[in-house]
This record gives structure tokens, C-alpha cells and sequence, in this order.
């Protein structure tokens, strides 16, 4: 049905209702992946993205893939086990043992299954895959295409879903899942290039929307990366899972908070602060800058609140040691970006950088094979928890995440297909005419409220309250300013116009989703009075095991009111230690 | 500084354009500056965007009458010299409303594809074209156990067309397209070359013979358009030029309709 402002609430219409076996929600590597999967056993597939899937914020992932390939010439030999242990250690000793095992050990044939389809690869002088060293592994293990690994996997990806008759609907926003008896049935969607919306019956519905970055202030992530799978498994009931964790990237480049990847100092650059002081040997002087992102974004925030940063808050990554042919080979993009976005060309000068959000750990909840607790809801990739990656994530295993978790998610759908049925359409079509009235209503309300404003309080909020460092009075004041934000948007309107490629009307229903996946964030960050990976509590800065060696699980209640409650951590293949570097 | 914008909905008799003015900060992109104009002044401007960081291609359009990326297009560099792009005329480039480059930043919407609002095209005949060359990876067999052994130099020589972000910035700048609706466009054929080099594919040899027609890789005039204005140093005119010399020595004699020199030494890319 249309949704022009002007239009009267229908319910004469009938609403055009697409059909699918499985529609997948947003189409980065997760939901390639998982179409792919899907639609090469025969399955009706359909991608619903807000975006052109090559759009996607996979495009711009820079480091590379962790994989055991054993590719470098080390005295020992990788294995999967490794990359499991560091990753657990990485992880905080939060992420589910068995889940990290699954996911390291698909991942050497995860990367070459891409490179056989064509994706290329950095080569070592051998002509292997080359795999580079990375923040917190053992290994030179992560695999790369110099500094465009998530662009040369996406695109790899979409050329071999698009000739396999994958349907996509490109710039549909998904406005709410549908549930009928207890399961989901499908969802509603506004076609933002005629305004009108639509419904999708399907028997499976997974999300892949990727992570919620824009809630903070500074943030590497793509501008249309608002948690908005979240957000629509939080409205129909489904789960969030440790929702505190949230990954600061150590160094993003100061001013627009573009990702200067990993990799720069896994090829050797250093960070200094305003003394030309190396200061990473004050607080990981074994592992220096290739410690885990969580200990190098608390060491430079450390350094710029004691007054060791330059004036307006950064510190330098140098790269000038590494001389033009290497940064030309390996980092090119990063080269390219400092050029045009900072004015500075790091092959003869340092480069200002910065924390920034850069990844969300926790997620929807989902077990070792992709279901939500909801039958025919299923989530995969940064919108998911498994979780592998616990309290802190390893640079190059999002992109490992989203491959294997992609192909898995699909295979447990598979299997499940003929036990679900998500009844008839009108399920659908009411919900439908029901979305439709709710946003015609927007169009009307009578509050001077502006939502941009909103939406800028709530990132200066995350970043002042939720950010690198926490304490529980300020938390306690973040979340009364969340709440309140809460109660604005449930007043403020969207401006009068017809709604094709309607903008104030998309961020609208971004901008309600991020306060409420703020909202998660808090209530999660509040109960957990420990420190763990990328929770760093000044009140609590020592880790509890005896208390929160446990996953937070955020229920909505009947009313709307989110109450935090815990779930096991798998544990059982390394035990449980003090982490130092 | 100022922003004539080409405004347009779908109904309009005509587009019309809108002037904003917007204080620039220092580094301040034409995407950030869209931004602010939308949420500030006119939330009823619509453009597309996603990474702000030249990776995704979502925001091309024509800016001061070049193609470019919005988020990586600086406003105060844009009358810089080093970067004046100098492109072979076609239409979209002439005058189509009296603007002052000195004080005005023009932006109008992405050339021959057609408008849907503002500065959105609809990309769909773009990507028609990019399927229509089959780009997908077609690998020897058997498959290795392992990855294809590659050697670094095949994968330098790859990277330059796999770096294309398919933001459409060198079909919006291509005289060619601006008048022949049957050719693919730079962007299409320097993914086509893409996999005819790729030392992995099965056939590789074969693979250029997919364009090899009147609107194909013969229909390219190499004005070289698409290398000058291509955000991400894709140089499609030499793919171009590589395959139709390739072509010519697969068959001597055979008569080609011969556009003149391929001029394959100042095509350095």
C-alpha cells in the first residue's frame, strides 16, 4: 500500500505480499553467503536490503581473514587449535568454546572455498595466500587482498549469487517481522523508491544487517550501519545477547573516523604519542602494537586523557619505516585514504588516529547453528551472537564469522525448511495495512521535535557514557538520557512530503531503532560490575569470574521493559586464565 | 559556500535546481555537505550514500561537471588544479544552468541512466550491462585441494580491475554512452578483461570474445574518460585497447572496423 502522507488510513487495498522460501535480510558477506548456500540446494531465496548489496558495510572490512593455512614460514606450524585459543583469549574467555572451534576450524576451507570462486587473493613469493601478522594471534594468520579484503569477497560473492537467481529487492527497508502461532511468518517492508509497502510470507527469515556502529559518535562503520536486524528481533521478542560489548578500533583516522586497518601495524607501523614516545611498551611490551584491539584503544585513550595525545585527541601511527614500495603493495587503500580524507601521505608522515566503535559483539542471540529461540527466525554475521567472539574480537575474524556462520545458518535452514510453515498470507496482509496506518500517522504528529537532534544526543550520550572506559554513576546518567530520547521519539514526527526516496522517513525508523539498541547497550554495560575485553569499568577494573564469567541475555518483557538475565558460557577445550600480553 | 543542486521528482515537468548555502569546515566533503543541507535546511533532498569512504561507490554524480564520489570529493579542493579533470565533451556536460564555479559547488546526478529523484539514477541498466559480460569466475578443473597457485605479479596485474567499486562514475563520464544504448560501458568490459587475464579460469582466452561486436570493446572511441574520472585507478581504456589488440592478432586479415590507433602508449592508466 502507498504511504503518502496525504493518503487517507486504507484498509481497502490489498497489499502486494512477495513469496519466498527463505527471504534474508540485508545482503553483505553473511547473506551472500548464506544465499548462496541456500539457493545452490534448490530454495527459493530472496536478499531484502536498504542498500545495493555491493553497498554493504563487508565492502569496506580492510585487514583480512583468519585462517590456519599455515601459508607463512613460521618454526612452528599453525593449526586450528591455535587460532581457537587465541581467539578464546582474545575473546576474554567469553566467546562459547564450541562455537570458536566450529568457526576455526571451517576457516581455512571457508577462505579457499572464496579464492575458488574467484576472489583474489595477496600472493607470498611462494604464489600461496599470503597471511599477515594481526593483534592478538601466534600466527601470521590472517589472509588479505592487500587493504580491500571485504570488497574483494563481497564482490566475489554478489557475482556468483546474482547468476544464480537469487531475487533481490534493493532499497527495501524492513519495517517489523511478522509473527502468527508463535513463529515468524515473514515481514513488512517499505520500498523506498515508490513509498509504497509491502509484506514478504516466507517460510525462514534470516537477518544479516550487520552492526550498529552509528549510535556512537565516532564510528569506522558505514553510515547505514544502525542495528536495524536488532532492532526488528527485539520488537518480535527474540533475544539480544551481550549487547556491552562494543569494539573501539584502536586506530581510525582523526576527524572522520575512517578505519586505518590492523594491518599497518601488522606490516610494522608504530604508534607514538606527542613525546615520540612508543607507548605500547608501557602496556603490552610483549606484544607492543599487536596487542588485541581492546588493550590498544584503552593504552591511547589512556594516553590522550593523561595528556600524552596531540591537541584534539589523537595519537600517531607511523608507517614511514615501511617505505613507499611495501605501503604500495600492501596498504594502498590506507594510503589513499590519508591522501584524500586527511591531507597527509603516511609513506612520509605520520598518521593522526584515534578509537573509534568499530564492531558490536554481542547481538541478536542465536545457538551454534543460527536459530533464535523464535522457530523460523534465524541471524548470522555482526547482527548475531554466537558468540565467538566474547568479550573482545580478533582483527580477521568478523569476516571468518560472517563466511562460515553464513554457510551454517544456511545449512540449519535447509534442514529445517519442511517443518515450517508460516500459514496464509493475510497474517502478512494486515500486518501490512497495520505498518502502512503507523507510518502515515508519522507524517502527522504535531511535535516541533527534531528527530537529527535526537539522533546526535544519543551518539554524544553512547560515546560520553558507553565508551572506551565506564563507570556505573555515569552509565546510571547515560541511561536517564537514553530513556528520555526514548520518550522524543515516540513524539517526533516526519516532515510532510510524498514518500518516494523519502529520507526523513528511513532515518526515522533508523533513528527509533538505534535509541532502542542504545538502550541495550546500557541496561547490559550496567549489570556487568566487572571488566572483561572491551568493558572496561574504572569502578570494576578487575575481571570476575566468580560472578560474570556468564553471557548477558536481554528479554523483552510483554510491556516493552528489557530485563537483563545471564546464559552459560560454553566452556571445556582451554581453561579459563588470566589474560596478559 | 554555496550548492546549486539539480532537483527532480518523478511528475515534474522539468528539473529545476536549488541553491543552499552551507559554512564549509576544512575537509568538508560534498557528501557531508549534502548531508547537512538535507537535515538542516531541505529534508526533502534525496541522494544515495552508505561508507563515506570512497569503498562502497553508492554516492557518484556529477560534481562541477565530472563524475565523482560525493564522500571523497573535498569542497574546497574542487577548483584546486591538481583537481580539474579534463573529460571529452558529451551533453551532460554542457551548460544546463548558469553556475559560478568560483563561489558555487554544481551537483547534479550521476549522466545516462535514467532519474528517479534528485540525485538518484536508477543504476539497474548499469548492472544489466555488468551481467551481460557474465562476471562471474569460471575455474579450471579439477579445483586444487588447496588455493590456485598465483604469482604475485598475475595478482598486481588482477588488482587494478578488481579494485573497481562499481560506482558507475566512468559510464556517467563516457561520450559513448551518452548515445550508444547497446554498449556496455568501461566499468562492464574492464570486468570482462578482469577475468580474461585471470591465470586461474578455465578458458581464459576465450573470455573476450563476449564483447567482441560492433557495440562491444569496437564501439570504445578512447576519449579515456573513464580512467580520468574512476575513484579507484581502474584504467578501462586499456583493458579496452589490450583486448582489441588481442582480438587483431587472433585474427590477421580478418577486417575490423579500425577506430584509428588504440593508442595504448598514452593510455598508461
Amino acid at each position: 500500500m502507498t504511504v503518502q502522507p496525504d493518503a487517507p488510513p486504507s484498509t481497502a487495498v490489498i497489499p502486494v505480499i512477495h513469496r519466498h522460501e527463505l527471504i534474508i535480510i540485508g545482503g553483505g558477506l553473511a547473506g551472500l553467503r548464506a544465499a548462496y548456500e541456500a539457493v545452490s540446494s534448490g530454495i527459493n531465496v530472496a536478499v531484502i536490503s536498504k542498500v545495493h548489496p555491493l553497498r554493504s558495510h563487508s565492502v569496506a572490512a580492510q585487514g583480512g581473514i583468519n585462517a590456519a593455512l599455515g601459508n607463512a614460514d613460521t618454526t612452528t606450524h599453525d593449526s586450528w587449535e591455535a587460532h581457537a585459543f587465541d581467539t578464546v583469549k582474545g575473546s576474554d574467555y567469553l566467546a562459547d568454546q564450541d562455537a570458536v572451534a566450529t568457526m576455526c576450524r571451517e576457516a581455512p576451507a571457508a577462505v579457499v572455498e572464496l579464492e575458488h570462486m574467484g576472489t583474489v587473493f595477496s600472493r607470498d613469493d611462494a604464489g600461496h595466500i599470503a597471511q599477515r601478522p594481526f593483534g592478538g594471534a601466534g600466527y601470521p594468520r590472517t589472509c588479505y587482498a592487500a587493504d580491500r579484503t571485504g570488497h574483494n569477497l563481497l564482490h566475489t560473492l554478489y557475482q556468483q549469487v546474482t547468476v544464480k537467481g537469487v531475487t533481490f529487492y534493493e532499497e527495501y527497508f524492513v519495517t517489523s517481522l511478522v509473527t502468527a502461532g508463535g513463529a515468524c511468518a515473514g515481514c513488512t517492508a517499505l520500498c523506498i523508491q515508490d513509498g509504497t509497502i509491502v509484506g514478504f510470507l516466507a517460510k525462514a527469515t534470516l537477518l544479516a544487517t550487520g552492526g550498529f556502529g552509528r549510535i556512537y559518535e565516532r564510528s569506522t562503520n558505514a553510515l547505514i550501519n544502525t542495528g536495524d536486524g536488532l532492532h526488528l528481533a527485539l520488537e518480535a521478542a527474540a533475544p539480544l545477547k551481550d549487547m556491552e560489548f562494543v569494539q573501539f578500533h584502536p586506530t581510525s583516522l582523526y576527524g572522520t573516523n575512517i578505519l586505518i586497518t590492523e594491518g599497518a601495524r601488522g606490516e610494522g607501523a608504530v604508534l607514538l604519542n606527542k613525546n615520540g614516545e612508543r607507548f605500547m611498551k608501557n602496556y603490552a611490551p610483549g606484544a607492543m602494537e599487536l596487542a588485541p584491539r581492546d588493550v590498544v584503544a584503552r593504552a591511547i585513550e589512556t594516553e590522550i586523557r593523561e595528556g600524552r595525545g596531540f591537541p584534539g585527541g589523537f595519537v600517531h601511527l607511523d608507517l614511514t619505516s615501511l617505505g613507499e614500495p611495501l605501503i604500495n603493495d600492501r596498504l594502498p587503500g590506507i594510503r589513499q585514504i590519508a591522501i584524500d580524507f586527511a591531507g597527509i601521505d603516511p609513506v612520509t608522515t605520520p598518521v593522526p588516529v584515534q578509537p573509534a566503535q568499530h564492531y558490536s559483539m554481542g547481538g541478536i542471540d542465536v545457538d551454534v547453528s543460527g536459530r533464535t529461540p523464535l522457530p523460523g527466525l534465524y541471524a548470522a554475521g555482526e547482527c548475531a551472537c554466537v558468540s565467538v567472539h566474547g568479550a573482545n574480537r580478533l582483527g580477521g575474524n568478523s569476516l571468518l564469522d560472517t563466511l562460515v556462520f553464513g554457510k551454517i545458518t544456511a545449512q540449519t535452514i535447509i534442514g529445517d525448511l519442511p517443518d515450517l510453515d508460516p500459514g496464509g498470507a493475510s497474517v502478512i496482509e494486515k500486518a501490512v495495512v497495520e505498518e502502512g496506518n503507523r507510518i502515515i500517522s508519522l507524517f502527522h504528529r504535531g511535535s516541533e521535535d527534531n528527530m537529527y537532534q535526537i539522533r546526535d544526543t544519543l551518539k554524544k550520550t553512547m560515546m560520553d557514557h558507553f565508551g572506551v572506559y565506564r563507570d556505573g554513576p555515569s552509565m546510571d546518567a547515560g541511561l536517564i538520557e537514553i530513556l528520555s530520547l526514548r520518550d522524543r521519539c515516540q513524539q517526533v514526527g516526519v516532515p510532510l512530503m510524498q514518500t518516494p526516496y523519502n529520507l526523513p522517513l528511513v532515518h526515522f525508523l533508523e533513528i527509533t531503532g538505534m535509541v532502542r539498541i542504545a538502550e541495550t547497550v546500557a541496561r547490559c554495560a550496567i549489570a556487568r560490575n566487572e571488566s572483561r575485553g572491551s568493558h572496561a569499568r574504572k569502578d570494576y577494573p578487575l575481571r570476575d569470574d566468580d560472578h560474570f564469567l556468564h553471557h548477558s541475555l536481554l528479554v523483552p518483557d510483554g510491556d516493552g521493559t528489557l530485563k537483563v538475565r545471564t546464559s552459560p558460557v560454553s566452556l571445556g577445550m582451554f581453561p579459563v586464565k588470566e589474560r596478559v600480553y | 559556500m554555496k550548492f546549486r543542486v539539480f532537483r527532480y521528482t518523478q511528475g515534474d515537468d522539468a528539473p529545476h535546481y536549488d541553491v543552499f548555502e552551507t559554512c564549509g569546515v576544512p575537509g568538508m566533503s560534498v557528501l557531508a555537505a549534502l548531508t547537512t543541507i538535507q537535515e538542516q535546511q531541505d529534508p526533502g533532498l534525496s541522494f544515495r550514500s552508505s561508507c563515506r569512504g570512497a569503498v562502497c561507490g553508492a554516492c557518484a554524480m556529477l560534481i562541477n561537471k565530472v563524475p565523482r564520489l560525493a564522500c571523497r570529493s573535498q569542497v574546497t579542493g574542487l577548483t584546486d588544479k591538481k583537481n580539474l579533470v579534463h573529460l571529452s565533451p558529451y551533453p551532460a556536460l554542457e551548460v544546463t544552468t548558469p553556475w559560478d564555479p568560483a563561489t558555487e559547488v554544481l551537483v547534479e546526478p550521476l549522466p545516462h541512466l535514467p532519474l528517479l529523484k534528485d540525485l538518484v539514477v536508477d543504476m539497474t541498466a548499469f548492472f544489466d550491462f555488468l551481467q551481460s559480460v557474465d562476471p562471474v569466475f569460471h575455474p579450471r578443473e579439477p579445483l586444487p585441494g588447496k588455493e590456485f597457485h598465483m604469482e604475485p605479479d598475475a595478482v598486481r596485474k588482477l588488482e587494478r580491475f578488481t579494485n573497481c567499486v562499481l560506482c558507475g562514475a566512468c559510464f556517467g563520464a563516457c561520450p559513448v554512452n551518452s548515445r550508444n544504448p547497446k554498449y556496455p560501458g568501461p566499468a562492464a568490459l574492464a570486468t570482462l578483461y578482469r577475468f580474461h587475464i585471470d591465470p586461474r579460469e578455465h578458458d581464459p582466452g576465450s573470455r573476450i570474445l563476449a564483447a567482441d561486436t560492433e557495440s562491444g570493446w569496437w564501439a570504445c572511441e578512447f576519449h579515456t574518460n573513464c580512467t580520468r574520472v574512476c575513484p579507484k585507478g581502474v584504467p578501462p581504456a586499456y583493458a579496452i585497447g589490450r583486448a582489441r589488440n588481442e582480438l587483431k592478432q587472433k585474427r590477421p586479415g580478418q577486417p575490423t572496423r579500425d577506430l584509428g590507433d588504440d593508442g595504448l602508449s598514452d593510455i598508461s592508466g
